[in-house]
């Protein structure tokens, strides 16, 4: 007779304080010996009201706000919202500083892929590779600081064009390095993705079918690790994108593998963006001309979307004609790409959760908001 | 009297041994990993910081020692010491000379390999004793592992014995034949996988996986407590390295004098060496993997080797 | 080889791009073809997967023991340091507070004028006003005198650039107020009027202040014109202590100030009383003397060391239409010319149709509308949005009833009996092609518009040729003088050229800027010294446009003076001033606007507080007219994120990132910056000792 008292799941908290919930994630898991049941994931922990403290600020002082969303890749919330901005309030763009968030926001995206690899590896107990991972995203926070002066929230994107223009020779610093690139990507591939225990940790684990994919609103690596080909700079080309060209990577089987290589194989693809618009880059103006301190859009609304490293994400500014912003919203690709995590997690050891969990590639503070 | 009086001093200087073979441990790894990830390591404290360790003990040993208001206080607190006379006393039965070790009896390689396994009950109740969640699951993990790994690790010494035809560790040292390399190169592989195992190091470290279980069955331990299953684990790396270059190379490959000590000192840090070198390199098994590779892979080319080594010494 | 990459299906190598989207040229294909990498790979099957699976576990050995060879990349703490990159966002400084004696005006004599502009804008220490005035008139240095009060020392320091600052100040297209910094916060400083009040509190002491120059130097030049370059350069020579001896057309001297600014801008006793002061200064003028016609310009080549071909622009450009030669088609500049001398141009009552959208037609259409024309109308290629005259100037055109016909051009003037009866016009499509070229295109459909006076302000020209008879100067096919742009030399040795024979048609200020190019030349050639040396050309300036501010609750002291104008109806009778100038006190208020842009001195404006998104800055000042000291600065650095918004809105660049990042958590337990934290010494404070230096960008 099995007795009751000692057939219960045990309730296992993972997090907020925990290393693999990537920051301050929360997953309350049911376990059924070492297999999940139930995984809840409970947010919050890192909700600062951002989108209710840009209702008190100027147009101008919710950039550095959006820094503080994604703060693995700060230059995608900035670019997204200054696009929303610019659209509300009728500003153009100089191609200089069009190509200029080109260039930075595909560094952004190693940067934030070498973050999200890593962390594939630590998860995973491979702390090397994390450590690998992160000389490859050093590399490029520091031609970031060359860039602003700031090596995590940037605040570089404004409205109207970027804060700085490219000090001298720092155009060639980044062709450099992205010649470099490669190489470590490469030596990244072998350690951690052709790895026989990687793959046995990683592969069949939170499997996702195509359908799946698209019926759960999945965006980004994610989406693409199941194989749909959804990425904003092919479907809404925005910006100068058309002008570049680019393959978009997918997996075929949906696992934890296929997203983390995604990102892998998406920085060889960012490389060669940014080796095309460095050369396609004009002279010219970075800012355009004559935009007041205090932006006032007229009385409506603007929808903007970028493919950031996480997926798609969109700002909705609402304006009542004033210099502050009525309403903005962010629609934040980790924020329905880890509600996933209670989908995927169950039937899997709990030593798979990191796996998964890591292979959505949250970032809490765009989470929380 | 005169021998309770030896065993003292022989107590005594095996602390010292085992307390200096874990500082030299936890150096030595902090240094090749560093190197590995393109860092220094230690540097400030001593020359190229050999006494970042000393000063890491230090640290712990004034550190407050914090007892979870849930757990079983005498078993919490007694558990470390569990933990590591077994292990420690895994040293008194390595041959450091030919024909030379601390406590020689008949079957001292089997005292190796056994008591150390006693280490597996302490972790357990350690784990538990916290009345943690991570901790009870870390003890479990370990005591699963620890009984698993056990058996290859076993039956690759046996080889040994086969071949040397006593369960002495210092017979074995003596009766090394350098062929042995050859013909026990299999049972060697399956020894220093199933150590690695045995001392929870990376890619079999899932009793204390970080990423999982914060840090398994000694999660709600700190100060002085946490530093002894520290020490536990890198005086069982040590260990398993002089107990594996003692006997699968007999010593320093069988030759005498100072260049024998001189091979056996070498081979021992570099086995110690290829245990981190691993460590850094690969990710961690998951239990099931970690299971399956214990009962089909490591225990079959075992008892191959065993058989092997049979009809080798039949001949 | 890494087993990874067994499948084949990651491309790396770019120019193995089946479908070629990723060349370097931009590429619609690239959009329209999509191509895809998967990521998914497998090891093989059977023994060889097995020895993949091996082999994967020793390349990764491999991999991590190569690293161990490599050397390390992090640093030897503390026996290295980071170098920071010069736009290191760390604490914040404060480098000073308003003080008189920290801000200073621009000090250079004419000759190396521009070299400590170039000095001052390699430094980034520029002022944006001085930076976008063609001439590079110190206006900071203006507001600095007249906030003090030292109206007649605001003029003499504007007149070292601008020879004519009274005239200036009624007239210039003030580029300088479009580049100021107060565009972005609220509304420019008013330079302009500032000029005119410098110009009233001088004449005051006028008896007093004008003096001969002294003549220090030998040599004598001529100046062959009297219009603002001529005498720009003219008064750059005096102040060299050169004789300088100034040949005037007409009977009076001014040039197109005279003979084309209308008096409603420009009142003439403005303008004379000016060029008094410069003839008491020592110039001499000769007027009513043409040279080339009433003295050959050998003469003058002979007879001084060098001569300055300042004649300007003179005659109007004619469209050669069908009609054009009928009577009541007149050209722009004689109309001007006219109306402005003798206030009478015998079109009274009649129907006026000017043809141009730029200054020139603006100013004949509201003279025509001064001298009687019943109805005045313009017509342009241009639309409303991008006609070439100032939007002030179409503003008050408009009040006063001129009547605006864009986007038509012409075609033909309807006449009658050699009269002029009206004009066919023919509708614009485009002015500009997609360069930005002149290349309009015209659309099928016509109009007609009836008038009895057609004026053509479509251009101007310069008619050199009996000027240069005997000169040894050459006139290109199209009658135009060449000339060196960059140093104002002609074919002839010491003869020169400046304003607009130079530039072709522009700003009055412009025509000064390039005197005093020429005169730096002249005093180069006349000393010896190579004229090359240092020297560039100095290309016209582009104006930021500024959009709308939001004004609304800001204090009516920090908004801008506003000009009074003379009613439109009422000012478009007769030749009265339209611009009434501003009063003594909105003058100094005017003044104490300014924000001492560049001086790195804090002048308690509070756009830093206004642009910090965290609320952490604190400023308090003292908001009365005659004290602009700041009360209190406070920098909450508990809630600074380092954004670095308010350095970048500080006008002054006395807010500066400081690489002492430690300090800003050092003082995280002091809660506030304050006055006196902020100013620390140059060397250092004692939480880190020197201020962090930055090493070179991108090295």
């Amino acid at each position: 007779m099995p007795d009751q008292e000692f057939n219960q799941e045990l309730v296992v908290n993972v997090g907020p304080q925990h290393p693999s919930t990537h920051g301050v994630g929360r997953i309350l898991l049911n376990l059924d010996g070492d297999i999940v049941r139930k995984a809840e994931l409970i947010i919050g922990h890192l909700h600062r009201g951002i989108e209710k403290m840009a209702e008190n600020r100027t147009y101008l002082q919710v950039v550095p706000l959006t820094d503080r969303l994604d703060y693995v890749g700060s230059m995608y919330a900035n670019w997204a919202y200054c696009r929303a901005v610019e659209k509300a309030a009728a500003i153009d763009v100089p191609e200089r500083a069009e190509y200029l968030r080109v260039i930075v926001c595909e560094m952004q995206r190693i940067a934030s892929h070498m973050m999200s690899v890593g962390s594939s590896g630590a998860d995973s107990g491979a702390f090397t590779v994390f450590v690998y991972a992160f000389d490859l995203r050093e590399r490029i926070v520091e031609l970031f600081e060359q860039l602003c002066g700031a090596r995590l929230t940037y605040s570089y994107v404004r409205p109207g064009g970027v804060a700085f223009d490219a000090p001298d020779g720092w155009a060639d610093a980044v062709l450099a390095e992205m010649r470099k690139l490669p190489t470590g990507l490469e030596e990244l591939d072998k350690l951690l993705f052709g790895n026989v225990i990687a793959r046995g940790r990683l592969k069949g684990v939170g499997i996702m079918s195509t359908e799946q994919a698209i019926a759960w609103g999945a965006t980004g690596p994610v989406a693409r690790g199941s194989g749909v080909a959804l990425d904003i700079r092919r479907q809404d080309a925005y910006s100068v994108y058309p002008r570049i060209g680019f393959d978009v990577v997918v997996g075929d089987n949906g696992d934890a593998y296929d997203r983390a290589r995604c990102r892998l194989l998406e920085c060889f693809e960012s490389v060669r963006i940014i080796e095309q618009a460095i050369t396609q880059m004009p002279e010219g103006p970075i800012l355009t001309d004559g935009i007041p301190r205090l932006i006032a859009p007229p009385k409506g609304d603007a929808y903007a979307r970028i493919e950031s490293a996480r997926g798609t994400l969109g700002v909705y500014t609402v304006s009542d004609g004033g210099a502050k912003p009525y309403r903005v919203h962010f629609r934040s690709p980790a924020f329905c790409n880890v509600s996933l995590i209670s989908r995927l997690a169950p039937s899997h050891v709990l030593s798979d959760l990191g796996v998964i969990l890591g292979s959505l590639d949250p970032v809490f503070g765009e989470v929380d908001r | 009297m005169r021998s309770y009086l030896f065993g003292v001093l022989w107590g005594f200087a095996a602390a010292i041994l085992i307390a200096l073979t874990a500082l030299f441990g936890v150096w030595w790894e902090r240094k090749v990993a560093g190197r590995m990830q393109m860092r220094f390591g230690p540097q400030q404290a001593g020359p190229a910081g050999v006494l970042q360790t000393l000063a890491d003990t230090v640290k712990l040993v004034v550190k407050e020692d914090i007892t979870p208001n849930l757990a079983d206080v005498p078993v919490f607190k007694l558990m470390p010491y569990l933990v590591f006379v077994p292990s420690a006393s895994a040293f008194a039965v390595i041959p450091f000379a030919n024909g030379w070790a601390p406590f020689n009896t008949e079957a001292s390689a089997l005292f190796f390999l056994a008591v150390p396994g006693m280490g597996a009950l302490g972790m357990l109740l350690a784990g538990w004793a916290s009345h943690n969640t991570y901790g009870s699951l870390g003890g479990v993990r370990a005591a699963a592992q620890l009984v698993s790994y056990e058996l290859p690790r076993t039956l690759s010494v046996l080889s040994l014995v086969v071949l040397a035809g006593t369960t002495s560790a210092v017979g074995i040292r003596g009766a090394w034949q350098w062929w042995w390399i050859v013909v026990l190169a299999p049972a060697f592989a399956v020894y220093f996988i199933s150590s690695i195992a045995e001392v929870n190091r990376g890619p079999f470290d899932l009793p204390e996986a970080e990423s999982e279980l914060v840090a398994g069955y000694f999660v709600d331990y700190s100060g002085i407590r946490w530093a002894i299953f520290m020490m536990v684990e890198y005086s069982g790396i040590v260990a398993a390295s002089l107990f594996g270059a003692a006997t699968f190379l007999g010593g320093g490959l069988g030759i005498p004098g100072p260049l024998g000590v001189l091979l056996f000192v070498a081979f021992t840090v570099a086995f110690t060496t290829m245990m981190i070198w691993v460590k850094w390199s690969f990710p961690r098994l998951r239990p099931d993997q970690l299971m399956s590779f214990a009962w089909k892979v490591l225990t079959p080319v075992a008892l191959v080797q065993l058989l092997v080594a049979g009809v080798v010494s039949a001949l | 080889m890494s087993t990874a990459d067994t499948d084949g299906t990651r491309r790396l190598d770019p120019d193995l791009d089946p479908d070629g989207s990723c060349g370097t040229a931009p590429s619609a294909t690239a959009a329209a073809h999509p191509t895809v990498v998967h990521a998914t790979n497998e090891y093989s099957s059977g023994v060889r997967g097995a020895f993949e699976r091996c082999a994967s576990l020793f390349v990764g050995l491999g991999i991590t023991a190569g690293r161990m060879r490599a050397r390390p990349k992090t640093l030897r703490y503390p026996f290295e340091r980071l170098t920071l990159s010069p736009r290191w966002r760390g604490a914040l400084r404060l480098t000073g507070l308003l003080g008189t004696d920290e801000v200073s005006t621009i000090q250079a004599d004419c000759a190396s004028y521009n070299a400590r502009i170039g000095e001052m804008a390699a430094a980034g220490g520029l002022p944006p006003c001085t930076g976008n005035c063609p001439a590079n008139v110190d206006a900071r240095g203006q507001a600095l005198y007249l906030a003090k009060g030292m109206s007649a020392e605001a003029y003499e320091l504007v007149r070292l650039r601008n020879v004519l600052p009274g005239t200036m100040g009624r007239i210039c297209h003030y580029p300088c107020e479009s580049a100021c910094k107060r565009n972005h916060y609220d509304e420019p400083i008013a330079i302009r009027p500032l000029h005119r009040v410098a110009y009233e509190g001088f004449q005051q002491v006028r008896a007093e202040r004008v003096r001969p120059l002294p003549v220090t130097r030998g040599q004598r030049v001529a100046v062959i014109g009297s219009g603002p370059s001529g005498l720009a350069a003219a008064f750059d020579l005096m102040q060299q202590g050169y004789e300088v001896h100034c040949f005037e057309k007409e009977g009076k001297p001014g040039g197109a100030l005279y003979s084309g600014v209308p008096a409603y801008r420009l009142p003439r006793d403005i303008l004379h009383g000016e060029i008094d002061d410069l003839v008491a200064m020592g110039l001499r003028i000769t007027s009513g003397v043409e040279v080339g016609v009433d003295m050959p310009i050998r003469h003058l080549i002979d007879e001084y060391d060098a001569v300055l071909i300042a004649t300007g622009l003179q005659s109007s450009r004619m469209l050669p239409l069908p009609g054009a030669d009928a009577e009541g088609v007149m050209g722009a500049l004689e109309f001007l010319k006219v109306g402005n001398l003798t206030g009478d141009v015998g079109i009274s009552g009649k129907r006026v149709l000017v043809v141009g959208g730029g200054n020139v037609a603006v100013d004949c259409a509201r003279v025509a509308l001064r001298v009687g024309a019943s109805q005045v109308q313009m017509t342009s290629l241009e639309s409303m949005d991008e006609l070439p005259a100032h939007p002030w100037e179409i503003e008050e055109a408009l009040d006063e009833g001129v009547v605006a016909l864009c986007a038509w051009g012409p075609h033909s003037v309807m006449a009658e009996d050699g009269c002029v009866t009206g004009m066919r016009m023919q509708s614009v499509v485009s002015v500009f092609d997609a360069h930005g070229r002149f290349a309009p295109q015209f659309a099928d459909e016509y109009m007609e518009v009836e008038a009895d006076i057609v004026l053509f302000a479509i251009g101007q020209a310069s008619d050199l040729h009996r000027l240069v008879e005997g000169s040894g100067l050459e006139l290109t096919e199209r009658g135009i003088l060449p000339v060196d742009r960059t140093l104002m030399t002609t074919q002839a040795d010491g003869v020169f050229a400046c304003g607009e024979v130079v530039t072709g048609p522009g700003s009055a200020i412009g025509s000064i800027a390039s005197g005093h190019e020429a005169a730096v030349s002249i005093h180069r050639y006349l000393q010896g010294i190579d004229l090359a040396e240092g020297r560039a050309f100095r290309p016209d300036l582009q104006c930021p446009r500024y959009g709308d501010v939001d004004l609304e609750g800001l204090q009516a002291t920090r908004l801008r003076a506003k000009m009074p104008m003379a009613h439109p109806e009422e000012r478009a009778k007769d030749f009265r001033s339209v611009e009434l100038g501003i009063t003594e006190a909105e003058g100094l208020r005017e003044a104490q606007r300014c924000l001492q842009c560049e001086s790195g001195v804090c002048v308690g404006c509070a756009f830093c507080a206004r642009a910090c998104p965290d609320y952490a800055i604190d400023v308090e000042r003292v908001d009365d007219p005659d004290n602009r000291h700041v009360a209190r600065y406070d920098l909450d650095l508990t809630k600074c994120c380092f954004c670095g918004l308010c350095a970048e809105q500080c006008p002054t660049g006395a807010l500066r990132h400081t690489a002492q990042y430690e300090l800003a958590f050092y003082h995280r337990d002091l809660m506030v910056f304050d006055k006196q934290e902020m100013q620390r010494p140059e060397e250092g404070s004692r939480a880190t000792g020197a201020d962090g230096c930055a090493g070179g960008g991108c090295d």
